[in-house]
Order: structure tokens, then sequence, then C-alpha cells
């Protein structure tokens, strides 16, 4: 829910961008806005360098790529797996 | 005017139609907005305001006559009874211009020193305005359903407010000020907000249901010191979920952070202050908990602002506000600060309840707090935050958006995100957070930390927890109308899609199609097994939350659960013994088949998990070619050895026999074992060889008393076990995970010692080979 866990998500976009850094918060439409964000690639945008915190669009994003000492891989499974049941029960 | 029977009838699904009734009250709210950022939006001390009524009251027999001619004046009695129409006369005077009023004249000339200085907030707002009245109906169509939970919650009419209260709403409203920059609207007698004097309550509600209209003002230091802490804006609340779509810049990071501090407030005062508005008000809204939003307000104005200015009535006063007797200490630089300083006697309690704040938030806020009270930075914090907070601070020196919010607004924004967390059931609802942070927290236990407890990083958010209501959903009616509105809502959700199931019985299906549709079914049982898995797990949980009564159920349950799953894992076949390990193999050559196996073992009875033991061994080289690209085999190590401890040594022996594909005679030469040298060039199976040959040591050696049988048994299949272990050629052997230590005892005992040496370097039990 309201967890800004510390992730340093490596957002990827659907133009090739990657941008990774520090995630600030989500909305609904799974927005998201990153502060003092790096690109992966400062060479090839480099419109980007000035950039420090950045809004993106949700619709825009492809990847979003989580470091996974962060993410406990079995638990997100079981929270997957958990979440439809409720609603049968 | 307004519509309140029906808002405050209806239940929280709400549909649109009442908004367009609100739409209408727009038009009357334009009227006021001239009061409000006209003439009329002067800033002003009601106590001034009210000498000024007390004049006016003297005067207006005076004026009266005077000015007979007056435009303005042509609704009174002019030369009538001055007796009779003096209260009617007086209420008319406190909602016309006050402009012509002399009295007024006179106070607003002395004061042209005290102009705003134009913010820099440029024309967009007021451009903005247009568009944002325009979605104002979407969005808080959106937040219905918070903002009727709002609407009940607010106080309606604060019970000990203090007689204040009348007086306010009755005086006269100070002037506002014109903004030379930005320009004004229309002058308008009555800033928003105003309650209309017979009812107090509705333009209350007014305000929160019709943000729009009123609050963007320019930050303007001087005659507003009411700081960035304070001011909440309606229009920032509607901006707050689109701002992309208003193009406001939208400050950075400053709702988010104010919300949590917001939060901390509203709980804050919620537990320490219960009799400052009276809980009874928020009693309305079912089983919210904490929800004082007004409470905190007239608590921060009072040690803000230096007023008696309880919220409801006094709501308007935010804008007729301040006076300009306020002492300038209060013009410091807009943070979250301020007001926390001026709170600071009631700081300290806050602190405690910040504990529900997310570790970093409140960490940000303790910060900021101390950087604008010591006027220096503080540097300490998390490194990522750390950089962005100090830019932070440089913008918020010079935040151009400051004010733009007041404390309400605020207030409102954090409660919206704090009913969003609310749920009944958080260990299910928010599964993974939780138990994220419960191993996190059990991984931070374990390791020895000097501290003095845990540290800010785990500490958990504390969700408001509601007690689950039974409530039937009673879709929207409307009085008077025939027949029910067909609304779809969260409860009601509409039916989108007519899937019906067809299963498909084709006769003809080609092999692929069948292999396909087994692996299929195959996945389709293994999740089926995961659920129980899920649910088993879950008992120990249960249990304890259980009552006595209840347990012998639970634990039957879970029983019937786990024979469920051994059978699906087994395949089942009632009535007979299962002689096909097919099933079992097809679920072990899915990757999460064997997660699945791995994590069943532990709550199988000891036959059944011995008997998947064994079958895995069997059929251990099928498994270990199918496993070559996923390599999760070494995953089920750990159970199964965990599981060799309870067998007994016939298993044991058995086990052995299975796995080294032994032969059942030490007669019969041994042809190439490609058996054994698949499980011995797979790490997996080599290191379930050693450690199932350790255990047999261990058996072995630690009772005597074993039958002959066996011990013969042991023998000889140990006999054959180093027969071939001595012929497999060392290069094909793989690197297993652990090596027993009590090998070495064990082969002495049925080789010699040459080759002894030779099945040490091959295996490699001796610790300074490797």
């Amino acid at each position: 829910m309201l967890f800004y866990s510390f992730f340093k998500p490596v957002v990827e976009l659907k133009n090739d961008l990657s941008i990774c850094r520090t995630l600030h918060s989500v909305d609904q439409y799974l927005n998201i806005k990153l502060t003092n964000i790096s690109v992966t690639d400062p060479e090839k945008y480099p419109h980007m360098l000035s950039v420090k915190n950045c809004l993106i669009q949700g619709s825009v994003v492809r990847y979003m790529q989580l470091p996974p000492d962060e993410v406990h891989k079995q638990l997100l499974q079981d929270a997957a797996r958990k979440e439809p049941l409720p609603q049968k029960q | 005017m307004f519509r309140y029977e029906s808002l405050e009838d209806c239940p929280l699904d709400e549909d649109e139609d009442a908004f367009q009734g609100l739409g209408e009250e727009d038009e009357e709210i334009d009227q006021f907005n001239d009061d409000t950022f006209g003439s009329g939006a002067v800033d002003d001390d009601w106590q001034e305001a009210h000498e000024r009524l007390a004049e006016l009251e003297e005067k207006l027999p005076v004026a009266v006559n005077e000015q007979t001619g007056n435009g303005e004046r042509d609704e009174m009695d002019l030369l009538g009874d001055h007796e009779e129409n003096l209260a009617e006369r007086l209420s008319k005077m406190v909602i016309e211009n006050e402009l012509e009023d002399p009295a007024i004249m006179r106070a607003v000339q002395t004061r042209p020193v005290l102009q705003p200085q134009p913010g820099s907030l440029n024309s967009s707002i007021w451009d903005g305005s247009e568009v944002l009245r325009r979605i104002r109906g979407p969005l808080l169509a959106q937040e219905m359903p918070t903002v009727s939970v709002l609407e009940y919650a607010l106080p309606q009419r604060p019970p000990q407010g203090p007689e204040d209260d009348r007086d306010l709403s009755e005086r006269a409203l100070p002037r506002r000020s014109t903004s030379p920059i930005i320009g004004s609207p229309p002058v308008r007698a009555v800033p928003i907000g105003t309650p209309p004097k017979q009812m107090a309550v509705p333009s209350f509600t007014q305000q929160i249901l019709c943000p729009k209209p009123v609050h963007v003002r320019p930050p303007m230091p001087p005659r507003y010191p009411a700081p960035y802490g304070e001011r909440m804006s309606p229009n920032q609340l509607c901006s707050v979920p689109n701002s992309s779509l208003l193009g406001h810049p939208f400050p950075p990071s400053v709702p988010p952070v104010l919300s949590p501090l917001q939060r901390a407030q509203l709980l804050g005062g919620a537990q320490l202050q219960p009799g400052r508005m009276s809980p009874s008000q928020f009693a309305r809204v079912p089983g919210f908990v904490g929800s004082p939003l007004a409470a905190m307000n007239p608590k921060l104005l009072q040690g803000r602002v230096g007023q008696m200015l309880p919220p409801a009535p006094g709501f308007r006063a935010f804008f007729s506000a301040p006076p300009s007797a306020t002492p300038p200490p209060q013009q410091h630089p807009p943070g979250p600060g301020p007001h926390l300083q001026n709170l600071r006697s009631q700081a300290p309690m806050f602190r405690p309840d910040t504990t529900h704040l997310h570790p970093q938030h409140r960490r940000l806020l303790y910060q900021r707090q101390q950087q604008n009270r010591n006027q220096h930075r503080n540097l300490n914090g998390a490194g990522d935050r750390g950089s962005h907070r100090s830019s932070h601070q440089d913008h918020l020196r010079k935040d151009p958006y400051a004010n733009l919010m007041l404390q309400r607004e605020k207030d409102w924004v954090s409660k919206i995100q704090m009913m969003q967390l609310q749920s009944t059931d958080p260990y299910l609802d928010d599964f993974y957070y939780q138990n994220y942070f419960e191993k996190l927290e059990k991984l931070s236990a374990a390791e020895e930390i000097q501290g003095d407890g845990p540290k800010k990083e785990r500490t958990k958010l504390i969700t408001p927890q509601v007690a689950k209501l039974e409530h039937a959903y009673k879709p929207v009616q409307f009085e008077g109308s025939l027949g029910k509105l067909t609304v779809s809502s969260v409860n009601n959700p509409r039916k989108m899609i007519d899937a019906v199931v067809t299963s498909r019985s084709e006769d003809d299906e080609t092999k692929e199609k069948q292999v396909r549709d087994k692996r299929r079914k195959t996945l389709v049982i293994i999740e089926k097994t995961y659920s129980l898995l899920l649910d088993v797990e879950d008992y120990e949980r249960r249990y304890l939350l259980s009552l006595e009564e209840e347990r012998p159920a639970l634990m039957d349950e879970r029983k019937h659960k786990i024979c469920s799953m051994y059978d699906n894992l087994r395949g089942k076949l009632p009535g007979q013994e299962r002689p096909s390990d097919d099933h079992f193999v097809q679920i072990m050559c899915i990757r999460k088949g064997k997660r699945m196996v791995a994590r069943i073992l532990p709550f199988l009875s000891t036959e059944q998990a011995a008997d998947i033991l064994m079958t895995t061994a069997r059929n251990l080289p099928f498994l270990i070619k199918k496993d070559a690209q996923d390599e999760v085999l070494p995953c089920l190590l750990s159970p199964f050895s965990l599981l060799l401890y309870h067998l007994p040594s016939v298993t044991i022996t058995s086990l052995l026999q299975q796995l080294m594909n032994l032969p059942q005679s030490a007669a019969t030469p041994a042809p190439s074992n490609p058996h054994l040298t698949a499980v011995l060039q797979n790490k997996f199976g080599l290191s379930l060889l050693l450690i199932l040959l350790s255990r047999g040591e261990d058996l072995q050696s630690s009772d005597p008393a074993t039958e002959s049988t066996q011990n013969n048994q042991w023998t000889e299949v140990m006999f054959m076990a180093t027969r071939e272990l001595l012929r497999i050629p060392q290069a094909a052997l793989a690197k297993p995970i652990s090596i027993p230590t009590n090998l070495v005892s064990l082969f002495s005992r049925y080789v010699d010692q040459q080759k002894l040496n030779l099945l040490e370097t091959k295996l490699q039990l001796v610790q300074g080979i490797r």
C-alpha cells in the first residue's frame, strides 16, 4: 500500500529511455514520480542531463526493474495468489 | 440553495447528479468573488470590524439620512422607522458593499501601505480557475465518498463554540485588498464562504464541496502572515490528482510531506484533545478513526494566529482573516515547521503519534522542523533524501506556491489518503507489506544491534484500523423519483462480460495439443495445491487468533487440506495403490511445482513424505534432465535432509538403492550405471547421495541394536555403492552443496585403505583437498 519502500527502480519507457533512482510516489494511474534521477545512458539522451525530478505518465512505462534484493519473490507470489481468494470466499 | 437533504441522506456511493445542483450555486458564489478578491478583500481584525460595526450602528441613523440618494440604500427605508428597520438595515449593511460606507472607507484609506505584494503567482491561477471549475465536477465525483464522509465528519455546529461565532457571522466583513498586478475580480460585499446567517452549516459544506471559488490568493507575506503551513486552497486540492492537467507546477513533494504531517496532527489531535471538537460529530462517520480535521484547524489557528476562530462559521474567517496586527515573527520561511513552532506546547505531544508516519517522512519532517527552528541545515538522514531535501529547502525558501493551501485543505487531502489505507484486515489486504516488514524486523532483531531498539527504517506505517462494518448496500434513490437508478459502483459492479465456460472435448487432438493440455492441467493442479498450501501455512496464525472451541475444527480442516495436497501431488487414484509416478513427475518437471513440493514437505506426514522422496529418487535422472535449465532442484535439498533425519534405516537403505539404481543382489555384475552417473553429475543428486550416506552412517553407528537383517542389507548396499563410486571417473562429478563430515568413517568400514584414499580424493571428502 503506502509503501515507499526503498526502491530504486529502473524505469524503462516505451521510447527506450531508461531512468533510475528514487521512487517518490505512485498514483492510481501508475504515474510515477522519481526524484534525483539519473539516466542510464546519458550520452544517448543528453537532454535529460539537467533533469533532477520527473513525473512519468503511467502509460509510457514499459518496464520497471526493481532491485532484486529488496523484493522477496516468494512473498510476492504468495501475495498474488492470496489476492483473489477473499472474493471467492 | 443547497441540497442539504439529499447530500446528507445519500449513502457513500453517489452519482453525479448531485453536483449539477451544486453547479447552480456557482453563479451565486461568483457574486461573492467581488468581496473576496475585490475591494472587500482587506485584512482586518475582527475586533476592528466589530468596532466598525458598532460605529455603523451609531452612524446609521445619520448616514441613512445623509445618503438618501444613494442607490445602494434604496432598499432601506431611510425616512421610516429607524428602530423598526434597524435590525433589517444592519443585516443589510453587513452584506452590502462596504465601499460606500464611510467608516470602512476611512479604514481602508489608512492602509494603503499594507497592500499586498503581488505574489509570484501569475494569472495562471485565475485562468486556472475556469479549468478548475470545469473539472471540479468529475474530480469531486470521484472523491464523492470521501467528500460525503467529510461532510458528515465536519462539525456542523461545534456545540462548545465560543459566542464569537455568532458575532463573526454577523459582523461586517473587512474589505479585501486589490492586487495591482494580478487584478481582482469584481468586488463583492460578502466574501465567499460567508455563511448565510440562517444556515451556517450548509455554507461550510459548500466550502468543501465547491472548493473552486474561493481560496486562491497570492501569497502576501505581510498581509497574510499565515504561512504556507496554514493556507489551504481547494484549488490545490483539485490540482493534486491532476497536476498535469492543470499545468500548475506542483510544489515538489510538499503535499506529500505535509500530509503525513497533517496526519500526525490529525491523529495527535484526535488522541490528545478529544474535548476540543466534540468527537460525537465524527462519530457519525462509521468507524472512521481519528479524523478531527476541524479539530486541528482551530487549534492551529489559535496557536498560530492568536485568534479564537473555530471552524465552521469561522471558516469564513480564514479569508477575512488574520489580523494585520499579528506579529511579524510569523513571517518566517514557509514550511510545515512554522505552525509546529506555534504549537510548541503541543508539539512534543505529537511526536509519539508520528509513529504512524512512514519513517522516511517522519525523518524528513523532523529535520525540516529543526531546520526551521535553528535556521541552519541539518544534514542527517537517509542519503537518498538528503540531496532531495536540500534542494527542496531551497525551493521552499522562495516557494511561490506557498500559502496556497489552507491547513484544512491539506488535512482533507491527507484524510483522503489515510482513508484509502483503512482496512478491516490488514494482514489480508496488505499481505506483502506486512510480511515483508515482519521479515525485515526479524532480520534486524537477529542481527546484533547495539542500538536502543529497531532502526527507524524498520518502523511500519501504522494505518488506521477500522472495524468491519456490515452494511447492506442500498442503491441510490432520489426522492420523488420513480424506480431506482442503475448505478454501478465499487459495491455494486456492473457485469461487464458474459463469459461462458465451454469445455473443449475434441477427439482428434493432435499430440502436441495433448501434451500442451496435459501441461496446462498440471499447472492448474499446481495452482490449486498452492492455494491449499497457503491456507495451511496460514493456519498457525488463525489458530492463535481463534477461540478455544474453534481450534479442533481448525485442526481438522488443516489435516484435510494436507491430505488433499498430497493427493494432488501424487495423483488421485482412490482405492488403489499408486503405481504410476507419472503425475508426480509431471509436477516436478515444472519449476514452481518443485518449489511447491519443497514447501509442502514439512507439512506431510513422514510416510507421505518418504513416499515423495522415494519417487523423486527413482525418477531423479529424468528430473535432472528436465531441470537442466531451471536448476531448482537444490531447493529440495534442505527439506529432504530434514526429512531424512526422521526416517528409519530401512527406508534409508531402500532409498539408497533407489538413488543409485543398484541391482537387488550383490552378485550380479553391475553394468555401467547411467542412472548413477546422472545422479552424480548433478549437484543436487550428489548432495542428496552424500547426505543419505551420512545419515545411514549415523544410524548405523548410533544404534548398535539394529536388526541383523537391516545391518546386512545396509552392508550389502554399501559395498555396492562403494564399488560404483570407485568406478566413476572423477571428472564427471559435480560439486555438491555440502559434504557431511562422517563419510570418511563410513567408507572406512567398507573398503580398505587404498580404496579409501581413492574415494576420498574422488569425492573430496577431506577438507584440505578442496
